[in-house]
């Protein structure tokens, strides 16, 4: 009887031992592993007692603050919806998204470089304080733009075209931060995507918007000049298919700086045949398409733009018949193109082809109050030489002035804009307006695109630009 | 040393370990030592205290590991329940002091364990009937059906079921083991003793399966079988039983799978609960996550993120059934093992008491004991680990619980019974022999 109690024994004895090797392959050698499961709400639930950092817009007010609750901060929005799909959330239940996932780590206090006090609080064990970051988004122009786009789909960016800063970034439809956690199960499965944020995340065929990318590749591989002469028929027949223009109208007699005002498909498409494809993609990839722009966004919330098949973006050497290399010249076939890239196109015309790297942390400030980082505003791209850059600007001038976007005109200051309708084949079209002003010393770059429109882009998305770029310069100051 | 002062130095240690834990879940929750907190905690000295006073004058040679071993867990675990909830630790506090008075009254009235092998068959109607009363009347908690409302008490019945079966189970076993060892025909080579003697393993195999169709309670069914099949085994030393046991309880399991939705769903979170995380396998994985999270050496008592800013634990059921889960997070897997080493070393002194017991009956009774005690334990620590699937069991001594905490007393007491007489038969004094003959 012994022998066997003494067995049972050591059998329960056994099952002991499992229980800490289990236990020590979950609490040591996997623990990591654990920590990091997205199903892992943990983390994100404990840094809530941290006291996160606020996100400020570029005049100081509070768009992200944390208030105590029971020993739990929270966030709370003092300005209410302020590029919630930008700024992200950041909720136990749902985890986090946009600035407020990319900047963690400052905005908890455990970032490395937040300077001597946050070592000493860590070697101390004391809880981390959160850093403020100050973004470059002006909360006034964030508002119109906001404003302008309220009731429809779309998006409006606007870049400061000599830093790269971020002004303003507007998703509509948009949504209340405050509310997250109650609407979730609304947001994430609303039609409208109100969680998406159109200007990073949205893809969208750039129309006639993209013949400023066109005009840059030509003026500046020299194949015309502003002054070039065509004459459209209505129709250009090329390898077999034909390029038309919107609406059926016919120009006659035009030239280059004539077709970019009224926006003339047929010129384009001839151009564009001139170009060819590697030139036409060479100058694409010189404004920063087929790549992801490099604003620190998580991953996935930021997209790359250029030619896209049905498995995502294509290569910049992907084959093109010189159809497809007409069509995409006036901005139809397979490119997409986010709204920021649309903004940096601007944005490059304006500050003499030189595209600075877009960025929307203007500072970041310690708990400690000491400044731990500063924006410096960096070169990412040259998109075309100088001179180009000069005749393009002209040209875009001409457009508000006389041609298909005179309602972005304003008065007293000289915008340069160029519109883009994209037809969509279900009767409704995507209007686009891009623009900079003032042209002589641009300081704002503008990309409105609105979608689900039966109106052109000159209609629908050039008043809003003119609004947001009113707005903007009349702020007293811009980063 | 005598035994007794053994007792009394680790039930010092103990209270010295028990009272830093305290403290430290006292400061890192109100950041302040007072006059209340001391006083919880010289009341459960106290209640310790008199424990050890009463063991000292009734059985002066029991075992003196299990009572300090027994302050350790309680200690621990109302700590952690105090921490999670503090207004359940009150109640936890009322229930170890029932807990301790039905301890005393077992130690009073028993006073050898001898007696009870008088009333097996008693025993065995009580243990069944506590079991047949929970399927009748029981409410449905969690998806088991474990409970009796009554008297404005919720008790859970099964806990002192287990002490009355296997009182009976030790009685009837060591009357039957000879018949039981005896093999009379072969069926396939495998020798097997006469068919009449199955009688009681498959009665025991028709209540496991009524309880995991009826209580929906794999953890339960499966202790009750598990401490059958061993009591079975090491009465009559025959593997036959085991191999048959775990056979019919296999096919058991695998009908509950197939017919009960509770078990179904306990059973395919555990295989894979990672498609399920928001779901069945929630609880399954919040308790890993904050395991995991303990790291080497843990938050430190007091200090682990096992609440949510309203208060809500981490995991549900935290202080019952995941209360381990709970102490793995403060205390690290240095301080886990550790409290898995006490299991260990309460088994121990158990079998140990069983292997050194003079009479079959008093064997079978204190192994018997020790492994329903190590038993439960298992189930539950392999159960919010993913080291088998989860059923819900109380952690003894630790969860929060009633009836936990006072059938596991009771369970000491007796042990502690069969210890003493041991040592009694084997090394006491003429006067001590006396006295115990006196007893019975």
């Amino acid at each position: 009887m012994n022998k066997a109690i003494s067995r049972i024994f050591i059998v329960g004895v056994i099952l002991f031992v499992a229980l800490i090797v289990n236990l020590t392959w979950i609490m040591a050698v996997r623990a990591q592993w654990f920590a990091d499961r997205p199903e892992n709400k943990r983390g994100i639930a404990k840094e809530m007692k941290i006291k996160r950092g606020d996100i400020l817009g570029y005049d100081g007010s509070t768009i992200a603050g944390s208030v105590r609750r029971s020993g739990y901060y929270r966030r709370d929005y003092p300005q209410g919806t302020l590029a919630p799909q930008l700024i992200g959330y950041d909720s136990v239940r749902y985890g986090r998204s946009g600035i407020e996932q990319e900047l963690n780590d400052q905005l908890t206090g455990q970032s490395t470089n937040l300077g001597v006090q946050s070592w000493i609080d860590r070697l101390l064990g004391r809880k981390p304080k959160g850093a403020d970051v100050q973004l470059t988004v002006v909360p006034a122009v964030q508002k119109e733009a906001q404003k302008a786009l309220s009731g429809q789909k779309g998006a409006i960016v606007v870049l400061d075209p000599k830093t790269g800063a971020l002004i303003a970034s507007a998703s509509a439809p948009t949504y209340d931060p405050a509310n997250l956690e109650d609407d979730w199960a609304r947001l994430s499965t609303a039609p409208g995507a109100p969680l998406l944020n159109r200007p990073t995340q949205g893809l969208y065929p750039p129309g006639s918007a993209f013949k400023v990318v066109t005009a840059t590749s030509a003026l500046d591989y020299r194949r015309v000049t502003p002054d070039t002469k065509f004459i459209d028929t209505g129709t250009y027949v090329v390898f077999g298919g034909k390029v038309t223009n919107y609406g059926g109208a016919v120009f006659g007699p035009n030239d280059f700086t004539t077709a970019l005002t009224y926006s003339i498909n047929t010129t384009f498409g001839k151009v564009g045949s001139l170009l060819g494809r590697q030139r036409l993609v060479s100058s694409m990839q010189r404004f920063g398409f087929y790549r992801t722009p490099p604003l620190p966004l998580p991953q996935g919330e930021i997209v790359p733009s250029g030619r896209y098949g049905k498995k995502g973006l294509l290569s910049p050497e992907a084959f093109m018949d010189p159809l497809a290399v007409a069509w995409a010249a006036v901005g139809q076939e397979q490119v997409l193109s986010t709204p920021l890239q649309m903004a940096l196109v601007a944005a490059g015309v304006a500050n003499g082809g030189r595209v600075m790297k877009p960025y929307y942390t203007q500072e970041v400030v310690a708990a400690s109050g000491a400044v731990v980082q500063k924006a410096q505003p960096q070169q990412w791209l040259l998109a075309m030489k100088p001179a180009t850059a000069s005749q393009l600007n002209i040209m875009m001038q001409r457009v508000v002035n006389a041609g298909t976007g005179t309602a972005a005109a304003l008065q007293g200051i000289q915008v340069a804009g160029k519109t883009g309708t994209a037809e969509r084949g279900d009767g409704t079209n995507l209007a686009w307006f891009i623009a900079f002003a003032p042209a002589a010393d641009p300081q704002v770059a503008v990309a409105v695109i609105i979608e689900d429109t039966q109106s052109t882009g000159g209609e629908a998305a050039a008043p809003l630009a003119a609004a947001v770029i009113k707005t903007a310069l009349a702020q007293p100051s811009l980063p | 040393m005598s035994r007794r002062n053994i007792e009394l130095l680790f039930l010092v240690i103990a209270g010295a370990l028990s009272t830093m834990a305290y403290v430290s879940v006292y400061a890192g929750r109100f950041r302040e030592i007072n006059r209340v907190s001391i006083i919880y905690g010289l009341v459960f000295v106290g209640i310790f205290f008199l424990l050890h006073l009463l063991v000292r004058f009734v059985l002066p040679q029991a075992d003196p590991f299990l009572l300090p071993i027994t302050a350790l867990l309680a200690a621990i675990g109302l700590t952690e329940i105090f921490r999670i909830r503090p207004s359940l630790a009150l109640t936890q506090g009322q229930w170890l002091l029932v807990g301790a008075g039905l301890f005393v009254l077992t130690i009073l009235v028993v006073r050898d364990h001898m007696k009870l092998d008088r009333y097996r068959y008693i025993m065995g109607v009580i243990g069944l009937g506590l079991l047949v009363a929970t399927i009748a009347l029981g409410t449905t908690v969690n998806g088991s059906k474990l409970w009796i409302h009554a008297f404005g008490f919720s008790i859970q019945p099964s806990e002192f079921a287990k002490l009355a079966i296997v009182i009976f189970l030790a009685g009837y076993l060591n009357d039957k083991k000879v018949m039981l060892s005896v093999p009379t025909h072969h069926v396939l080579g495998v020798p097997l003793p006469a068919a009449k003697y199955f009688g009681p393993l498959l009665v025991m195999w028709v209540l496991s399966l009524a309880m995991l169709i009826f209580m929906k309670d794999f953890g339960m069914a499966l202790l009750f079988m598990s401490i059958f099949v061993a009591l079975m085994y090491m009465a009559t030393t025959r593997i036959v039983y085991v191999v048959l046991g775990g056979g019919l309880f296999a096919a058991a399991a695998a009908i509950a799978v197939a017919v009960v939705p509770h078990v179904q769903d306990r059973f395919g979170t555990w295989l894979d609960p990672w498609p399920h995380a928001t779901t069945t396998g929630y609880q399954l994985l919040q308790s890993l996550f904050t395991i995991a999270d303990g790291g080497i050496l843990g938050a430190g008592f007091g200090r682990g993120f096992l609440l949510y800013a309203n208060h809500q634990p981490v995991v549900p059921d935290l202080q019952t059934d995941f209360i381990f889960t709970a102490i793995a997070n403060e205390m690290g897997l240095l301080g886990a093992a550790g409290l898995i080493l006490v299991y260990v070393l309460f088994m121990w002194r158990g079998f140990r008491i069983a292997v050194w017991a003079p009479d079959g009956f008093s064997k079978l009774l204190a192994a018997g004991l020790a492994f329903a005690f190590g038993l439960q334990t298992f189930i539950i620590l392999g159960g919010v680990t993913r080291l088998i699937p989860l059923t819900g069991i109380t952690l003894p001594f630790v969860s929060y619980g009633g009836s936990s905490i006072t059938a596991n007393l009771m369970l000491v007491a007796l042990l502690l019974m069969v210890s003493h007489r041991t040592n009694v038969v084997r090394e006491g004094s003429d006067l001590e022999r006396r006295r115990l003959a006196e007893r019975g």
